[in-house]
């Protein structure tokens, strides 16, 4: 049975940006594939779970979609720990939410780092795109180079309620992690790496959940 | 005989399954399938045997015995669920009774009494609910009606002078301090509070009451100003009290010390609530508490949920305002105990899981839970450690932090 040595990524996601953009409409279009227009404001964190298969192996993201109140700063970036990437995410119909993209950048990076000491890879969501594109047209940013000034490694017009780019943003994201975790496994154990090896360590990459 | 074996639901002990029934013995019979079963088969068919024609009419009565008994079975049901409903308003009557004659009359005199604490076990009645948590919560602030048109009417004038915040007007240094200054959040948080209502959105009934209960705190305490969860307790209080009064409520509340250190988003202190936690969690839950270590799963993850709100976002509106019920009266360490009364109830449900499904459970809890079985749990757990009670151990906690949770320290 080939099955039973399938490998199995767990990875924890962060799901990050002021309140009101709409992380919790994202993760659940993305998981439970539906839209409401009425979601009650996350307090603390709420959890969601997503499988994927990619590539023959599968890929477990954990979800944490973090309160986006400033206030809960304290309390909430002890849920950075160990997670291996992030959506930060904005409302485009309201500029003050996309000025606080680089504080929630530089706030993750500030407390999170992987095991190389690189920062995680993080995708940039432009939310309710469906209502207008105001703040990225009016304001003459160029979202490409925000993003590569900003260590961003992409970002999406997104829309919870019309199902637009979520899964792409999505697989970009897990691209970009698995991309990273093979960097760090190479880089770690220049050999041939053995399925034993792996199990017996629970992973070299410190990053990723033991699945036990 | 193979019949029965295939359908498995009539017994050879079942007393209903006609053997040898006529169909004019039952007073229940489904319309269209009759003639389509009994019937002889057209003419220029072979005709059916015997043996068949017999097994079908078995089979065909054996349908209509169950579904008759099906549906008496759903009318004893209904019958039994009216009869339970009538009860339980009777109940709540001579209950709302007893409230308004003999408690309310004589709070101080009785509100301590076995017999009111019995009463109040049990959720007080929605139509003096209201009347017992002012009574309950208080007025240490000393908040007076004057004072809260005072605080309101500045709010009022705040949000006249701060311009809506528009397009084009960003390269104002607006200050991060204006994005925390609470009335963009209201607006915000107002609409997604128990959005399934339909009373507290834009256009509902209680929009403006809650954002006037809210703007006016952020006035009287703009120390505190708001916080999300706020949101949700207002919504609470506005359901059953009149605005001014529920405004008293809602700033009493807020001021208890648990809820101040919440809502003040002083983490040592909220620390410290967690470690107190864990301390009756592992005495009352050991199993289950060693699982969640394993698991990695600190109370954090679901406390800040349910303390934040007082658990009317985490459970359903009505269980919630008994848990209010007991809270208004046993204070804080009621919040805890419900907490561990909830992992009590879904003890076996958590037991197999990892990580990600007890964190999903906790922070989206079922949509139904018994009432009456959740509280049987909540009684059932003891809030005493080693003889201390939890305000002692939250004391001892307090002096001396390093005995705090080990995991949240890090």
């Amino acid at each position: 049975m080939q099955n039973n040595h399938t490998k199995e990524h767990l990875f924890k996601i962060l799901v990050i940006g002021d309140l009101g953009v709409g992380k919790t409409s994202i993760i659940k279009r993305y998981v439970h594939q539906n839209f409401s227009p009425n979601y009650r404001a996350t307090i603390g964190v709420d959890f969601a779970l997503k499988v994927l298969n990619w590539d023959q192996e599968t890929v477990r993201l954990q979800l944490w979609d973090i309160a986006g109140q400033e206030r809960f700063g304290n309390m909430t970036r002890v849920y950075y720990r160990e997670a291996m990437g992030a959506f930060i995410v904005f409302d485009v119909t309201r500029p003050a939410s996309f000025e606080a993209v680089t504080k929630w950048k530089e706030d993750l990076d500030s407390k999170l780092s992987l095991a190389n000491g690189k920062h995680v890879a993080t995708v940039l969501l432009a939310n309710k795109c469906d209502q207008g594109r105001d703040v990225l047209t009016n304001n003459g940013i160029k979202m490409e180079q925000f993003c590569e000034e900003n260590g961003f490694v992409g970002w999406y017009e997104t829309s919870a309620k019309e199902n637009i780019n979520i899964d792409e943003a999505a697989n970009c994201l897990v691209k970009h992690i698995i991309a990273t975790e093979n960097d760090m496994l190479q880089s770690e154990v220049p050999d041939t790496i053995t399925p034993q090896l792996e199990n017996d360590r629970g992973g070299t990459c410190s990053s990723c959940f033991r699945s036990q | 005989m193979e019949y029965e074996t295939k359908s498995g639901r009539a017994g050879p002990g079942n007393p209903t399954s006609p053997r040898h029934g006529v169909r004019k013995n039952l007073d229940f019979e489904p319309l269209s399938t009759t003639a389509l079963i009994l019937e002889d088969r057209p003419a220029n068919l072979p005709a059916k045997p015997a043996e068949e024609a017999q097994k079908h009419r078995q089979q065909y009565e054996e349908m209509v015995a169950q579904a008759k008994k099906r549906e008496l079975k759903e009318a004893q049901k209904r019958k039994k669920q009216l009869e339970d409903r009538c009860k339980l308003e009777e109940s709540i009557g001579t209950a709302a009774q007893i409230w308004n004659q003999e408690i309310l009359p004589n709070w101080s005199a009785t509100c301590t009494s076995r017999r009111v604490r019995d009463l109040w076990w049990q959720g007080i009645p929605p139509s003096v609910r209201g009347k017992v948590w002012s009574l309950a919560v208080g007025n240490e602030l000393n908040i007076t009606h004057e004072l809260y048109s005072i605080c309101l009417a500045r709010a009022k004038e705040k949000w006249r002078t701060t311009p809506a915040p528009s397009l084009e007007i960003e390269t104002e240094d607006a200050g991060s301090s204006d994005r925390e200054s609470s009335l963009e959040l209201i607006k915000l948080d107002i609409s997604r509070t128990f959005p399934h209502l339909c009373i507290f959105q834009q256009g509902g009934p209680y929009h403006d009451v809650l954002h006037s209960i809210l703007g006016a705190y952020t006035c009287y305490r703009p120390d505190v100003g708001y916080v999300q969860g706020m949101s949700f307790i207002a919504a609470v209080l506005i359901l059953n009290l009149d605005t001014a009064d529920a405004f008293i409520a809602f700033a009493n509340l807020l001021n208890k010390p648990c809820q101040m250190a919440f809502f003040r988003v002083d983490h040592s202190l909220m620390l410290t609530y967690f470690a107190a936690f864990e301390v009756f969690f592992e005495e009352n839950l050991p199993k289950l508490f060693a699982h969640f270590q394993k698991n990695n799963l600190t109370p954090d993850i679901y406390l800040i949920d349910w303390i934040f709100t007082l658990y009317s976002k985490s459970l359903p509106l009505d269980l919630a305002c008994r848990v209010w019920d007991v809270f208004c009266r046993d204070n804080e360490e009621f919040l805890f105990r419900t907490g561990l009364g909830l992992l009590r109830l879904y003890q076996e449900v958590l037991t197999p899981m990892d990580f990600i499904h007890m964190a999903q459970f906790l922070t989206r809890l079922p949509d139904l839970i018994p009432a009456d079985q959740l509280f049987q749990h909540i009684a059932a757990i003891h809030m005493t450690s080693r003889n201390r009670k939890w305000g002692q151990v939250l004391q001892a906690l307090q002096k001396d932090p390093e005995r705090g949770s080990p995991v949240l320290k890090r």
